[in-house]
């Protein structure tokens, strides 16, 4: 029996379908079987960063209008074994889905397959409750600026209503330069804020914008750092036990100082 | 952001220390003194420029801080300069004044009064009201986050977000936050927003409404 996870934020491009991209990606590279769902429905972008857009012949709103079984609906990713799509509908929107529906598509997913990914939209509306209604655990996806954290506090709190457990947070999009110089606030700042289990850090990198337009997940790349983080993070969802990554050893504020005080 | 006070910062033409709005120069050199020793590496012979951001600094103390530098760190100051506009000081409530020390004793009988103990964190969007009695939240009120008690409120973490005490009418109750840092208090019909960026003093606050009928913060000693 497979776990369901919904990789949420409450704000918007903040790294949901990257993150869900990737750490579907980096599982069925560890030799998990992984169904990576879009709950965007109507504004739907995950096939787009898995690369598959052009091999969607049906989405969810065929299985649950039952035109098609849900085997048939499901896309595989040729890359790696054990991955595949299930595709939101881009023609309806998000009110012609019912959480229960999504909830039945999640257990019969969880049959077949180690972890089932579900890809959040943003916002705490119907959306969310969708992408939430069948999920065991949650990801909360944040940066570390204030409106991505009230928001995802906001999200841990109706994940928290809904008896979802346990919620971890990867923190994305992290410049060990910004925090060094007093503009970013740091690991510690976030966590004293939002007060649940840190499962990753994903360092800035500009390598997400090149993967995502060429649709190719960051971790097929070995070398990039965003790469290794979600490795690490894919590592940890399997259960191994990997220490956080320090970003914040070489920060630039050290390295400036260092500079200065060696000149004179 | 561990120091709120003093910051330092490379630029350009060398070291910067940054001096934020502050209520003494006590606070301001153990704050010098945290923010040196954060630093790994020694920062013996170097210079550095004083941007105080408000002129809270009288000249005499500048002089002694000055030598302070010089003597313990062998820190040079090579200038001064100071932000022309005057910042308001970093009081919770913007129309009050901060008070250090607690002067005035208005405290009712709380002996009848019933609580509730909340044992969360109250977070963005979430509403703890009791009306019948004082509310303590073993947690955080994050941004965002609401709690309105009839009597006190107690906040075992950091209130970050709106607190009402007193919703019906009691103008005695109390507000207390191992660390304060609320977008609006209101305690009775009284009401205060907080000044922008407001940070967390490092030690407990208490909000009343004082002897000039406005809300003040001031640091939390014992009733």
């Amino acid at each position: 029996m497979g776990k369901v996870i919904v990789v949420t934020s409450g704000k918007g491009g903040v790294g949901k379908t990257t993150s869900t991209a990737n750490l579907g990606t980096a599982l069925a590279l560890l030799g998990k079987t992984v169904v990576v769902v879009d709950a965007d429905v109507g504004l739907r972008n995950l096939d787009i960063v898995m690369g598959l857009e052009s091999r969607i012949v049906y989405t969810s709103m065929d299985v649950i209008e039952k035109q098609c079984e849900l085997s048939k609906a499901l896309v595989r990713d040729r890359r790696v074994d054990g991955l595949m799509l299930l595709a939101a509908s881009q023609k309806n929107n998000k009110d012609d889905i019912q959480p229960e529906q999504m909830k039945a598509i999640c257990d019969k997913l969880r049959t077949a397959h180690d972890f089932v990914l579900v890809d959040s939209p943003a916002g705490i509306e119907r959306g969310f409750s969708n992408a939430s209604a069948g999920a065991d655990e949650a990801i909360v996806v944040t940066t570390p600026d204030v409106s991505a954290i009230r928001d995802a506090d906001r999200i841990i709190g109706l994940l928290q209503n809904a008896r979802i457990e346990p919620i971890n947070l990867v923190l994305n999009r992290f410049s060990p330069e910004l925090v060094g110089n007093g503009s970013m606030m740091d690991q510690a700042d976030v966590l004293d804020i939002l007060n649940i289990n840190l499962i990753g850090v994903v360092p800035e990198d500009s390598g997400v914008i090149t993967s995502t337009n060429r649709g190719i997940p960051l971790v097929y790349e070995d070398g990039s750092p965003g790469a290794q983080a979600y490795m690490r993070i894919a590592r940890r969802l399997t259960g191994q036990r990997i220490p956080i990554h320090d970003f914040e050893q070489k920060g630039l504020f050290s390295n400036i100082l260092n500079w200065f005080t060696r000149k004179r | 952001m561990a120091n709120s006070i003093v910051a330092l910062r490379a630029y350009g033409d060398g070291l910067h220390l940054i001096i934020r709005p502050h209520l003494s120069i006590a606070e301001v050199e153990a704050a010098i003194q945290q923010e040196i020793s954060r630093m790994n590496r020694s920062l013996a012979g170097t210079s550095v420029q004083i941007d105080l951001k408000s002129p809270t600094l009288k000249e005499e103390e500048i002089e002694l801080l000055s030598s302070k530098l010089q003597e313990t760190y062998d820190l040079t100051v090579r200038g001064v300069e100071v932000a022309d506009e005057p910042i308001a000081p970093p009081i919770a409530a913007a129309p009050t004044t901060h008070i250090i020390s607690q002067t005035t004793d208005t405290r009712p009988s709380r002996d009848s009064e019933l609580s509730r103990i909340v044992p969360n964190t109250i977070r963005s969007g979430q509403t703890e009201e009791f009306p019948q009695g004082s509310l303590i939240i073993y947690g955080d009120v994050n941004s965002g986050g609401e709690v309105k008690a009839g009597g006190d409120i107690v906040v075992l973490g950091t209130l970050r977000g709106s607190a009402y005490a007193g919703m019906n009418g009691r103008l005695s109750a109390v507000i207390i936050a191992m660390d304060f840092a609320p977008l609006k208090l209101q305690i009775g019909n009284y009401v205060n927003r907080s000044s922008v960026n407001q940070q967390p003093r490092g030690y407990p606050e208490i909000a009343r409404i004082g002897a000039e009928d406005v809300i003040i913060v001031e640091k939390f000693v014992k009733f």
